[in-house]
């Protein structure tokens, strides 16, 4: 499944998040995507319909588990019992990887169901890394980290993100899920320059994109997963392209779903990019930032 | 300001975006016990002209919120037509200030909802609500239950006569046994027929939810059929399941009775083991 040369994932392709409302049209039509990505945490379940609905997926097309509650940077102790019930599943699907956030979920016991921004600080740093090894140790497989969304930072921050999530998977020998709608999210809020982003992550250390649309709400933008990815976000995939190379894609939708058809839609065209290079434009290090950091100046 | 630790940052965080009427009202109550931020949240939150600190903060607060209330109302449509949209969501206010969110999983956060609403206010209300969501929690839970193959009837006929006294069932876990004081199925279908839900009638009603295959089913049993079936999932043999039959219809038709009902729990799929010792 890993590339011996570079360390990374072999690219899967493009494929789209499994979703409830796809199910009927899947099992029908059997769809020319070439992975499903799977919210870890709704397959934690004793039985029933959602083992038995990914248990017939599986026969069929690779996945990657992608979770949304390891939440790494709690200063809560490890959940071992929420490490434990991931290795069964992993056992049980041989996803290609396993993804998810580098953020918090929840402190003190209890659980925010958000991904909350850590400060980027070396108290931080420290602390996410000695936790992503024993996580690593504990699954017997390197993880993914994902870079979030955010709507704040904070003033104790003494580290650039990108160079903190650079350094989170150099030190943790870890992948990066580069999800390319939050950096453009982040940067729009935050007013830092998305390309300067994308050029700060070690090429080595990529495994996937993700791609989602995002909702504008005039002074901010926020993550909302229910709209088609945008001309912008786009046009940044094209760039993490040039630098990355065709990492496995994936596009995200969570809410207003639409038809499957739409949805494959989305990532043939994200696997045109990659088989077509010629037709991206072509963004350089040097180049002005392609997406401006106000986008309503 | 001395930088706040990696800990105080998100238990801070955690106070103000769970406060109930917001991060503004959060700031003010920790305040009011003597926590709270002398140089205001811009000293550990940026702000900007464009978004205050706080504002930043209450996307959080309302994501979460918002994010738990959509998740709670897909599993409890019925009451929350029955309440109505405005009175589920205060539920769900002092809910979640009663029984924040611990478990990994957003499935498992109105775990408690059951055992809470009984207390709340609203039940004076809606006297039957406390049933209806015992009822709708239970098909949660049968849904995603463990799986069980249902054994074959046939396995029975190797049994001897005299063994019988000692066999116990193993029943399938997805069976969840509900004796409410409510009627709450007239609702209930009430809305899955595409109605308004009306009232339920105060009535004693047994109800038994299990699942065949990847089916969620549902039946209201009758008074000795719940009693038999609630000793058979304590683990009671055969022969005390017959001594509970009798107690409701009578040691002579007990034996018959007993027969019957084992018959319909092979062919709804409840029964999928047995411990013949």
């Amino acid at each position: 499944m890993f590339d011996p040369t570079t360390s990374r994932p072999r690219p899967l392709g493009c494929g789209v998040g499994l979703r409830t409302p796809h199910y009927p049209y899947i099992f029908e039509h059997w769809p020319a995507v070439d992975w499903f990505e799977v919210i870890s945490e709704n397959f934690m379940v004793r039985g029933g319909r959602p083992l038995h609905t990914l248990t017939r997926i599986r026969e069929r097309y690779p996945i990657v588990l992608h979770g949304v509650s390891l939440s790494i940077g709690t200063t809560d102790a490890l959940n071992f019992d929420y490490l434990t019930a991931l290795r069964a599943l992993i056992d049980r699907f041989e996803p290609a990887w396993v993804s998810d956030h580098l953020c918090w979920t929840g402190v003190g016991g209890r659980n925010l169901h958000d991904l909350l921004p850590l400060p980027f600080t070396d108290e931080a740093l420290a602390h996410v890394v000695g936790r992503l090894q024993r996580v690593q140790d504990f699954l017997g497989r390197r993880i993914a980290i994902e870079n979030v969304s955010s709507y704040l930072t904070f003033r104790h921050s003494t580290i650039p993100e990108w160079e903190f999530l650079s350094e989170v998977a150099t030190r943790a020998d870890c992948g990066v899920l580069l999800d390319i709608n939050n950096i453009y999210v982040s940067a729009v809020n935050h007013r830092f320059d998305s390309i300067q982003y994308i050029n700060a992550i070690p090429p080595a250390r990529v495994w996937q994109f993700h791609l989602a649309g995002h909702s504008d709400h005039g002074d901010y933008l926020l993550d909302t997963h229910d709209h088609p990815v945008t001309d912008a976000v786009w046009d940044l995939y094209r760039h993490a392209l040039d630098r990355f190379g065709c990492a496995s894609t994936l596009i995200e939708w969570d809410d207003h779903i639409p038809d499957f058809p739409e949805l494959q839609a989305h990532a043939d065209r994200a696997r045109r990019l990659q088989e077509q290079p010629h037709d991206r434009a072509h963004i350089g290090a040097d180049a002005a930032p392609l997406v401006a950091t106000d986008h309503r100046a | 300001m001395t930088a706040l630790t990696l800990a105080q940052t998100q238990h801070l965080l955690w106070r103000l975006i769970t406060a109930p009427s917001g991060v503004a009202d959060g700031l003010r109550a920790l305040g009011d016990i003597g926590g709270g931020l002398p140089d205001g949240l811009e000293s550990v939150v940026n702000g900007d002209p464009r978004l205050s600190a706080v504002r930043r903060l209450d996307i959080y607060a309302n994501m979460y919120f918002f994010r738990l209330l959509d998740a709670i109302k897909q599993d409890f449509p019925t009451a929350v037509a029955v309440v109505g949209p405005d009175a589920f969501h205060n539920l769900i206010t002092d809910y979640l200030l009663a029984h924040p969110p611990t478990h990994p999983s957003l499935r498992y956060a109105h775990q408690h909802l059951p055992g809470f609403v009984s207390e709340h206010r609203l039940s004076a209300d809606y006297p039957f609500v406390p049933d209806l969501v015992k009822f709708e929690w239970a098909l949660v839970n049968t849904f995603d239950a463990a799986d069980a193959a249902v054994i074959d009837p046939t396995a029975f006929a190797a049994i001897a006569p005299e063994a019988w006294p000692t066999l116990r069932l193993t029943l399938t876990p997805s069976l969840q046994l509900l004796p409410l004081d409510w009627a709450v199925l007239e609702p209930w279908q009430r809305v899955q027929n595409g109605t308004q839900p009306g009232a339920a009638t105060f009535r004693s009603t047994r109800v038994r939810t299990w699942r065949r295959d990847m089916r969620v089913l549902h039946r209201e049993v009758p008074a000795e059929e719940f009693a038999t079936l609630t000793a058979a999932a304590r683990g009671e043999p055969f022969g005390v399941l017959c001594e509970t039959m009798a107690a409701h219809v009578g040691a002579d038709h007990a034996a018959v009775r007993a027969a019957d009902l084992l018959q319909h729990w092979f062919t709804d799929g409840l029964i999928v083991g047995f411990d013949p010792s």
